[in-house]
């Protein structure tokens, strides 16, 4: 098996995705991936199959839904969007990221001043 | 919160699988060829742009796989596809199949066969309501065995025992059925009116005794059996009410047994399982003499009573009964309860329990062949294993496959068992012993299919186990890589380990079966102290009721008995009360002691006794030790002489003659005096029980000293029954036309039927030692030829090098030789360990008998020797060019 590009945590991952579909609306797996590998500018290296069953699962939580549609070069997509579940998980888990950014930030800083 | 949602999402799309699986594939086409377009934009060609795409993607079929795991349960989905994916592996290697299957029909089946019996012999409960509440009361006297109880006995338990809800008691006797039709002999089972209550049963017809059926002056009644009531009466629907005459006495029939309804006792409690009619006791049971003990005691505990609790409360009243009566304080008498079920089946328990172990021991021998060859087959498929990681199989899906292989050929294999179980069961009931037979009836069921398939599954797991570790340790490069692995170090270790395991086990069984086979070889050769040969033995009734006084009786018999010896043909005729090895009727024993004894001697020591006339050791062939033999002229005057056995003359005058000593006997259940009898002979003891065991001596009595109501004749004759059965019958109905003769048998039959369980044994234990020796060969023959095969590119390099093919075969034996020395030497200690377990099944010979251990080392090593001489025979033949080319 080829080794994994760059590891991305799978609560990031969620979080990445919800965030991603918030600001750009709906959008195919492909363009997913592009936002993130832009927004990110190459520093996450996000190996694109992993994706997949990633917006499975949150689509399995009724996080966001699908729907298949036709895309910019005229292919048969498959549309994902958040939905009001969705919306509401992506509000928790930022407030819970930016606790832990913070406390990492307090944490790191306070070793580093001492 | 989402579990469940996720759960029946994940469920439903198991059945739209198909569906799903287009979504998924168009999904990521979709995507491949958006990333193709972006690259082709940048400039490149269409092909390198699809390359491209694929890469930036990573693995689709990874992808592809990962997805289907979390869309649908993997273990429906993937065990469905495992199934067929398997189910196509096994046809395409049928002999690799058949081979394993054919494996594990023999291993599998000895189970199922033995699984069958110990089910229905020693797990399930006796056909009575509650049978688990049901328990026996023996008595026991001083350190004597198990004995009957008296009237007294029974009637005090009964009032004080408080965990007992009622206890009856019942005495098996035998009787002449006359009136419509020929005279005829039955069982009777002379019982308390409570004893079909204890019990559970109701009569299908009529109605059972009730209080007042029993008791001095109570009216003559009976209930037959439903046998009975079909043969004779030709199943009368208006049976109850009407009369019969037992042993002459006019008896009205209350009702009628239900059909197939046993009395299930033990072994040696002589009440036979099918009594053709019941009669309740005429006596007062409680003023009965305390010293007359003749009654099988049976209670129902009450609900929450355990045994434990029975036997403490009973041994309280034990306690008062010797400080009650005198007859029970010296030798002082115990009680003991057992649960009937645990009693019935305590001397074929042990067997039973060795046999499955044995079976036990042939199912490993059988997995350990199969994982061996399952694991031959992972090492030819290491390539196929390795380019399905290489695609994208997860490891662990992998290993499943292998397991729901490997589960799946056990399962073939447990079908073919049941089949294979099927025939050993037909061939186990044929010889079962005499034990097996008071039980319900043996047969396969659900819970014996359930067990069956639960080894199989198991068994399967386990021996998948195997290759399935294997499989997990591939390096996916290195494999790759190698055209062909060359015998892998790690496998054939792993292949000695089985070959080691199967050579250890089958030694064990072999040792075991030869354990067996010994003692089945002396019990062909103990003497029983008689000669059973052409000695024809049957039995005639002498009713009181007929012959109403002690001389008539003695006339008759003495009569028929000349009658028969004057036959052309009859070299001898003897009459005698009891037959050996004829246990369905109650046996005789009690205390005696040289006259003159001190008080406190005298109640020390019991003896078996019989009644006999005189011609009964000649017919017998017995060994005279000392004096003589009783004469008609000791009958005509009426004697009080004994003869007795060698044990008997040692225990009471050890040392020194008995002959014309005086013995006193203590008196039974007729009022005769037996007091200073008179020894005139010694013989050598008669095996009456078992023929490995001395149970008691014995003394001979006259037979008007200690009449009984029926006697055996044995008449010494070459004649076959045949021929002599016709003159027997003219003899007595010449004497007394309504006399019945019955019980008509060979000696030798008896003296068979009491080697029955050891045959049984030793059949199964051969046969098992059998298979084993015949797994294990195999086995060692399939390990050998693998590495044979696998080497030889090797070989071929060691013979251009010059090695000799001699040299080269000595090396392949050698080699596959040494697990099996191995595997011996854990037999042997695994062995030790193990035969004491068998030691009551054994007889004249220790468990850890030298010359079977060597013996059983021997054949095995020999199967072993042949079994890998015949691959590696191949070895002569490798052509060093031929070799070396097959890689």
């Amino acid at each position: 098996m080829a080794p994994p590009r760059g590891e991305v945590l799978q609560g990031t991952l969620d979080l990445i995705v919800l965030q991603t579909l918030e600001v750009m609306g709906p959008l195919h797996g492909y363009g997913i991936a592009q936002r993130v590998q832009q927004v990110s500018r190459d520093l996450l290296k996000l190996n694109q199959g992993t994706l997949y069953p990633a917006l499975l699962r949150l689509e399995q939580r009724g996080w966001i839904c699908s729907k298949w549609g036709a895309s910019e070069n005229n292919r048969k997509a498959k549309y994902y969007s958040l939905t009001r579940a969705g919306q509401k998980q992506l509000l928790r888990e930022t407030e819970s990221w930016e606790r832990m950014t913070a406390l990492m930030a307090r944490l790191l800083g306070g070793t580093e001043g001492a | 919160m989402y579990r469940l949602r996720i759960l029946l999402l994940r469920l439903s799309n198991v059945f739209r699988k198909q569906h799903l699986e287009q979504d998924l594939n168009s999904e990521l086409q979709t995507h491949l060829d958006l990333v193709a377009d972006e690259n082709i934009r940048r400039g490149m060609s269409p092909v390198e742009a699809r390359h491209a795409a694929r890469r930036e993607f990573g693995g689709v079929e990874q992808t592809k796989e990962l997805y289907r795991d979390r869309r649908g349960l993997t273990w429906i989905d993937s065990g469905r596809e495992d199934v067929r994916l398997a189910l196509r592996m096994l046809f395409k290697r049928p002999g690799f199949t058949f081979v394993a299957v054919a494996t594990l029909a023999l291993g599998i089946g000895a189970n199922t066969a033995i699984f069958t019996v110990v089910h229905s012999v020693l797990l399930e409960q006796l056909p009575f309501p509650e049978a688990h509440r049901l328990a026996i009361v023996w008595s026991i006297y001083g350190h004597e065995g198990r004995a009957p109880a008296s009237g007294p006995e029974l009637m005090t338990i009964r009032e004080r025992s408080r965990l007992f809800e009622d206890l009856g008691g019942i005495w098996a006797q035998s009787c002449a059925l006359t009136g419509q039709g020929e005279p005829e002999q039955i069982k009777l089972g002379m019982v308390t009116a409570n004893f079909l209550g204890i019990l559970g049963t109701h009569p299908q017809l009529g109605r059972w005794f009730t209080p007042g059926d029993e008791g001095p002056g109570s009216p003559f009644v009976a209930i037959i059996s439903d046998g009975l009531w079909r043969r004779r009466y030709g199943a009368d629907p208006h049976m109850a009410g009407r009369a019969v005459r037992l042993n002459g006495q006019p008896t009205t029939i209350l009702g009628v047994m239900p059909p197939g309804f046993k009395i299930i006792f033990p072994e040696g409690s002589s009440v036979p399982p099918e009594m053709d009619a019941f009669v309740p006791f005429r006596s007062s049971l409680a003023s009965d003499p305390p010293d007359q003990s003749y009654l099988r005691v049976i209670g129902r505990l009450r609900d929450g009573a355990s045994i434990p609790l029975a036997q403490q409360e009973i041994e309280m009243i034990a306690a008062h009964l010797r400080s009650k009566f005198t007859a029970f304080a010296e030798p002082p008498l115990n009680l003991q309860v057992v649960p009937l079920q645990g009693d019935l089946v305590r001397n074929i328990r042990p067997a039973l329990l060795a046999l499955f172990g044995g079976a036990g021991l042939v199912l490993l021998i059988a997995c350990t062949n199969v994982a061996n060859l399952l694991l031959s087959r992972a090492h030819e498929r290491t390539r196929e294993i390795t380019l399905r990681i290489a695609v994208g199989a997860g490891r662990g899906r992998l290993i499943r496959q292998l397991l729901t292989e490997s589960v799946l050929l056990f399962c073939c294999g447990a079908v073919a068992a049941i089949s294979f179980g099927w025939g050993a069961l037909y061939l186990l009931l044929a010889m079962q012993p005499k034990e097996m037979e008071r039980l319900s009836a043996i047969r396969m069921d659900a819970p014996v299919f359930a067990f069956t398939f639960a080894i199989a599954i198991g068994g399967g797991l386990l021996c998948g186990l195997v290759p399935a570790l294997g499989a997990h340790r591939i390096d996916l490069a290195r494999s790759l890589k190698e055209a062909r692995q060359t015998g892998h170090p790690a496998s054939r270790r792993h292949r000695h380990v089985l070959v080691t395991a199967e050579v250890a086990l089958g030694f064990i069984l072999l040792v075991g079966a030869g354990l067996l086979l010994e003692t089945f070889a002396k019990l062909m050769q103990v003497n029983p102290g008689f000669v059973p040969e052409n000695v024809l033995t049957f039995r005639v009734s002498v009713p009181w009721e007929k012959f109403n006084n002690t001389a008539s009786a003695v006339q008759f018999l003495r009569a028929l008995k000349a009658n028969l010896a004057g036959l052309p043909g009859v070299e001898a005729a003897g009459i005698t009360s009891h037959l050996p090895f004829e246990d369905t009727l109650p046996n005789w024993y009690s205390y005696f002691w040289p006259a003159g004894a001190p008080k406190d001697q005298q109640n020390t020591i019991m003896a078996d006794y019989r009644a006999i006339l005189p011609g009964f050791f000649k017919s017998m062939g017995v060994t005279f030790l000392a004096g003589r033999d009783f004469d008609e002229h000791d009958v005509e005057q009426n004697l009080h002489l004994a003869i007795i056995d060698d044990t008997v003359a040692e225990q009471s005058w050890p040392g020194q003659q008995a002959v014309g000593k005086v013995l006193n006997v203590e008196n039974g259940t007729r009022d005769t005096v037996r007091d200073n009898v008179q020894v005139i002979g010694v013989v050598k003891h008669l095996q009456y029980h078992t023929l490995t065991d001395q149970v008691r001596g014995q003394i001979y009595l006259l037979y008007p000293l200690a009449m009984r109501t029926h006697m055996a004749f044995t008449l010494k004759s070459n004649l076959g029954a045949r021929q002599l059965l016709p003159l027997i019958r003219r003899e007595v109905s010449s004497l007394d036309k309504d006399l019945p003769i019955y019980h008509l048998e060979f000696m030798t039959e008896y003296v068979e039927s009491a080697r029955r369980q050891a045959r049984f044994v030793t059949l199964l234990a051969g046969l098992m030692a059998g298979i084993a020796l015949l797994l294990a060969s195999t086995g060692i023959y399939a390990v050998t030829r693998y590495s044979v095969v696998q080497r030889t590119s090797e070989l071929g390099i060691r013979t251009a090098l010059g090695a000799q093919a001699a040299q080269l075969f000595g090396l392949v034996v050698r080699q596959s030789m040494l697990p099996v020395a191995l595997g011996v030497a854990i037999g042997v200690v695994l062995s030790l360990l193990l035969t004491p377990l068998l030691s009551t099944l054994l007889f004249g010979v220790r468990p850890a008998d030298a010359p079977t251990y060597v013996a059983g080392a021997l054949l095995l090593s020999a199967s072993a020797l042949i079994a890998s001489f015949l691959p590696a025979r191949r070895t002569m033949r490798v052509d060093p060019l031929v070799a070396l080319r097959y890689e």
